[in-house]
């Protein structure tokens, strides 16, 4: 009997120290795993305040790319107005008429301000244009007119290489502003909605400034007499439907006219 | 005993157990998307060469720059192999860390604290 309980009392030592350094190494454990853990979110606090720099300096960087590109293109319409001397707003009006147009055309609105801000570039290729005839006070020759047709392909060649949206979409405008929905339009003769809507679109915006501005070879026109050709022209000169949310939405048009006119 | 080569990784380190020498060495990032299976292979090296093939002296390079929670624990587990062999082996740590990378060296001084009979040497990088 003695024997059985000393064997019983030496297993129950046994099963103690064994239970002891399961204990010892559970314990071990979980501190390790606590330590872990809390260093982890330590490094994941870091982590994520790092990361929120970084995401604000990108945000940073993007608005200063996108805000470059505009000043770029708006000075290049600029250098393009200047040197043909169009009146001082011209190219500002241009731009809030295409985003109307835009607008109303049915367009997402982040194309409406991109087309907003790539038209004013329409006529950048008349920098490319002889100051004799860019300038000349009265009607060009037949020679001469072919010469300033050129500005649109010129215009659309200096942009055409970018991969820059904007710039892209300036080269549309550049090229395609004096087609004409009838096809007798240049540089292609493209016809109806093979025109690319920008081009539709600044066209109409270009037309409708020019003739209500006085030029050196031309007075300012009456908005009657203005009115009376674009009806003429509805589907032969510019896009129905463009001329449709035209008077749909003159007296917005006149608004822009009338804050941006010329002093 | 075939030396264990893995070239890194954008989520692992690479990692060289060349048994000759008695050279084991991690450097770099350790994010493996499933920690202990990627670990496995290294953990049994270690294991085979402590039990018949290890020299007179093992060196052990960790340059560890950034790392997961599953890869410390791993850590700890990699040092209680050495831990366990340390008793019958020479081994010498060397915890290799840049000084702007606080995570590293605070990891370091975890393992410095919690296996006292190793020799771990916290070594700055120039």
């Amino acid at each position: 009997m003695i024997g059985a309980e000393d064997k019983l009392t030496q297993e129950l030592d046994e099963l103690k120290v064994n239970f002891s350094h399961t204990i010892d190494k559970l314990s071990k454990d979980l501190k390790r795993q606590n330590k872990i853990m809390a260093r982890s979110d330590t490094r994941q606090r870091k982590e994520y305040d790092e990361l929120q720099l970084k995401l604000k300096e990108v945000e940073y960087l993007s608005a200063e790319i996108e805000e470059t590109q505009r000043e770029v293109v708006f000075t290049m319409g600029a250098i393009g107005e200047r040197r043909s001397k169009e009146t001082g707003n011209h190219v500002k009006r241009v731009a809030e008429y295409t985003y109307l147009f835009a607008k109303y055309y049915g367009l997402p609105e982040k194309e409406c301000i991109m087309l907003k801000q790539a038209s004013p570039m329409h006529d950048i290729g008349k920098v490319a244009i002889p100051d004799a005839i860019l300038n000349k006070p009265a009607r060009f020759t037949p020679e001469e007119f072919e010469i300033m047709k050129e500005h649109a392909q010129l215009g659309y060649d200096m942009l055409k290489h970018s991969n820059r949206s904007l710039l892209k979409m300036a080269s549309i405008v550049a090229y395609e502003h004096h087609e004409k929905w009838n096809g007798k339009g240049y540089p292609h003769g493209t016809q109806g909605e093979d025109i690319h809507i920008y081009g539709r679109i600044t066209a109409i915006a270009d037309v409708f400034d020019a003739l209500g501005s006085a030029r050196v070879y031309k007075p300012a026109w009456d908005d009657e007499k203005i009115f009376k050709l674009f009806k003429e022209e509805r589907g032969e000169h510019f896009d129905p439907k463009l001329i449709d949310i035209f008077f749909t939405h003159l007296d917005e048009f006149l608004v822009i006219r009338n804050k941006l006119k010329d002093i | 005993m075939e030396n264990l080569i893995l070239e890194g990784t954008k989520y692992t380190p690479d990692i060289k157990l060349d048994a000759d020498a008695g050279m084991v060495s991690m450097v770099g990032k350790s994010y493996p998307e499933n920690t202990f299976e990627f670990y496995q292979p290294i953990m049994d090296w270690m294991e085979e060469y402590f039990a018949k093939n290890a020299k007179d002296k093992t060196t052990v390079n960790m340059e560890i720059i950034y790392f997961n929670s599953s890869s410390s624990k791993l850590f700890f587990d990699f040092f209680d192999v050495l831990d366990e062999a340390k008793a019958k082996h020479s081994i010498e740590i060397n915890w290799i860390y840049d000084k702007e990378n606080e995570s590293a060296l605070e990891a370091g001084e975890d393992f410095i604290e919690d296996f006292e009979n190793l020799t771990i040497n916290m070594v700055e990088k120039i």
